[in-house]
């Protein structure tokens, strides 16, 4: 490590100390968390106390998939804000945080989802409301801010809001037909091909910590969504590049290097944003060389999920095992990064690792409690694992309800064909 | 030849057939290594897989006979020719082994120094696997000639746990392998492969599964008694450029693999899958 990456390591840890005390300060002003926080803490130190994962463990139906999507939107809708946004996390000391520009906007389409599914009209008008608020907040450069909230007077742009944003704008306009939101989401994608190095990364003041990172292949997703959509080949030159990029660090083992966090380990959430942004982004470019390498990565997951009857919270370059805990949002991405290779290959492996880790998300989720708490995905499994400890955050629900709708749709189809065969 | 059989417990009716079945034909085994019965690991494994009314049957069975008369006696119906001794059946290795006079040892781990000693005095030529834990090389390389499986799939398109389910799901013909372990998942040298026809008479996964293990010992019997006489050698298997592991099946595809198995019995083309 140089000495600018030790002083900002250093840095990092200051920072990540003081928001710990200041969470656990949180508490004296709210003394009735008290009682949720040490029932969840007390849940989980029984569960991971008695737990004995065996070679069965998972194969069979729980609870059903349909209560726990409801209940998972459920939170998701809890969490919306006055202003529209929806809150980054519900935490067991502080409470509700403020609205999170970047999840709001990729939450949109899971609410879409949700209505369509369900015919819930809380969803969609849901839906409506965090269109309103992220538009609100989109500069004249057509970026989006980083950080919560984004109204600051100091908000920097964001690659990676505004390509997870625009997931969001795409979606709504293809539910709302509104012209001013493809308008607002062309302006988007422009900004982001206008900024992106030639050797198809993003670097800078608008890029996390500075540096490049391969997770961004999420960005290069919302790219070829918006160039499906638009027509602008602008738009799918810039997800092309990016993917071109994110290709040139994947491994002989199937690692993708190029995750790039400075004091933070590789955590399967992070992992698992690589594979999916280069998946989807390959299905809608139709990139063989893409399709095949995350699905390469995401077998060597399958494989350690099967053996092992868990994944871990984080992993070192070359899938390497690490920290013990589990990190239930990556766990909800990985079921949907196989739901959608059994979909694109027909592999039923890959179906059947997704129905049992939804078996054992399911497992974990608190049906019961009050706001913030039910139907909440806790950054880790146990809550106190290192990945947003003690907290129940907005994107863990939101991936988990994908992979809940992907189940019940992919299920669906495999059991009506065969009624029918 | 002189055959030890290692089994997942005293109370395994596939290794009491197994043992049964070779001593019938001549090949009375010269030792049984065996886990112990109640293996916290294996009991949930039989709860998981049985339900729990049906594995209380099955202990009360197996470790109360006298009050299970008017019960089941044998889980899987079509292994009973093999367990009937005189009037009565095989209950457990010990009664096997009380029959035909060979010793039974338990151990905690079929890899652990103590089992491996207890090998090497056998000397074996032949090992016979029906369950227990995954052997490593140091075990496999004991019995002169290797150590046999009965895979209840054709190898090497498919590998690994719910076999008999994924070949349904998959399409593959159903079959059964008989194979040497070596220190992969069902990797090792293909002795004999034969297809399996009772698929149309099952009712179930369960007897589909059940049919599969009594036919599986028949063809281990003549594996036995191939290698005995010199009739048959193993062949590599193929090398095939993707993995063919699978892994135990969801109850949800389980479920789908019932009705192709009901859909396949009345239409022989009808449910199969490219996956």
């Amino acid at each position: 490590m140089n000495r600018v990456e030790s002083i900002a390591s250093r840095n990092f840890m200051t920072t990540r100390t003081v928001r710990v005390l200041a969470e656990a300060a949180g508490l004296l002003g709210a003394p009735q968390r008290v009682i949720p926080l040490f029932s969840k803490l007390a849940s989980d130190e029984l569960r991971t106390t008695f737990e004995r994962r065996h070679l069965y463990s998972y194969s069979s139906t729980t609870i059903p998939s349909a209560e726990a999507l409801r209940s998972v939107v459920g939170w998701m809708l809890d969490a919306q804000r006055p202003d529209g946004g929806i809150a980054a996390y519900y935490s067991l000391l502080t409470g509700y945080s403020e609205s999170y520009p970047e999840v709001t906007g990729y939450i949109i389409p899971t609410l879409y989802d949700f209505e369509r599914l369900t015919g819930d009209p809380a969803a969609r008008h849901g839906a409506y409301l965090a269109t309103d608020w992220v538009l609100s907040l989109q500069m004249l450069s057509g970026a989006f801010p980083g950080g919560l909230r984004g109204r600051e007077s100091d908000a920097q742009p964001s690659v990676f809001n505004t390509g997870q944003i625009l997931q969001g704008l795409i979606r709504a306009h293809a539910e709302t037909k509104n012209a001013e939101i493809l308008k607002r989401a062309v302006a988007a994608g422009d900004w982001l091909a206008a900024i992106q190095q030639a050797d198809g990364s993003w670097t800078g003041l608008a890029v996390y910590q500075g540096t490049a990172h391969t997770y961004y292949s999420m960005v290069s997703w919302a790219l070829a969504q918006l160039a499906a959509e638009s027509k602008d080949p602008s738009h799918a030159a810039a997800a092309d590049r990016n993917i071109d990029w994110v290709l040139s660090h994947v491994q002989p083992s199937g690692w993708i290097d190029g995750i790039n966090l400075l004091g933070h380990p590789a955590y399967l959430h992070f992992i698992a944003y690589v594979i999916q942004g280069m998946l989807e982004c390959g299905i809608l470019r139709r990139r063989d060389d893409a399709i095949q390498a995350a699905a390469r990565a995401a077998w060597v997951l399958l494989r350690k999920f099967e053996t092992h009857k868990r994944l871990l919270g984080t992993y070192q370059p070359d899938f390497k095992g690490d920290r013990r805990f589990s990190c239930l949002t990556g766990n909800a991405q990985m079921s949907c990064i196989w739901l959608r290779l059994f979909e694109v290959t027909g592999d039923l492996r890959y179906l059947n690792a997704a129905l049992k880790i939804n078996e054992m998300l399911k497992e974990v989720l608190p049906l019961k409690g009050r706001h913030g708490v039910r139907g909440g995905v806790a950054g880790s499994h146990p809550i106190w694992g290192r990945y947003q400890p003690m907290r129940f955050i907005s994107w863990g629900c939101k991936f988990l309800a994908d992979a809940l709708m992907l189940e019940q749709r992919l299920m669906g189809g495999l059991e009506t064909s065969e009624c029918a065969s | 030849m002189r055959v030890v059989i290692l089994c997942s417990s005293p109370y395994s009716e596939t290794g009491c057939a197994v043992a049964a079945r070779l001593a019938q034909l001549g090949y009375s085994p010269v030792g049984a290594l065996t886990l112990p019965s109640w293996d916290r690991g294996a009991l949930l494994r039989k709860v998981a897989q049985w339900g729990l009314r049906t594995s209380l049957h099955y202990a009360v069975a197996k470790l109360a006979p006298g009050k299970a008369t008017n019960r089941r006696q044998v889980l899987n119906p079509y292994l009973e020719m093999s367990l009937r001794y005189g009037d009565g059946l095989f209950r457990s290795l010990r009664d096997v082994a009380r029959a035909y006079g060979f010793p039974v040892v338990r151990c905690g781990d079929q890899n652990s120094p103590r089992a491996i000693a207890q090998l090497q005095q056998w000397s074996p030529d032949l090992a016979i696997f029906t369950g227990g834990n995954i052997l490593r090389d140091e075990v496999l390389k004991i019995p002169r000639l290797g150590v046999l499986n009965s895979h209840l799939a054709p190898l090497p398109e498919i590998r690994g746990m719910s076999s008999p389910e994924w070949s349904l799901l998959c399409g593959v013909p159903l079959g059964i392998t008989i194979h040497f372990m070596d220190t992969g998942l069902d990797t090792g040298p293909i002795l004999l492969r034969r297809e399996f026809a009772g698929a149309d008479d099952c009712d179930s996964l369960t007897d589909l599964r059940n049919r599969m293990i009594s036919e599986g010992i028949e063809l281990l019997a003549e594996a036995v008694a191939g290698l005995d006489r010199g009739a048959i050698s193993a062949a590599p298997q193929a090398e095939r450029e993707e993995d063919r592991q699978f892994f135990v099946m969801h109850e949800r595809l389980k479920a789908v693999a019932t009705r192709r198995l009901k859909n396949s019995r009345l239409s022989p083309a009808a449910g199969r899958c490219d996956g």
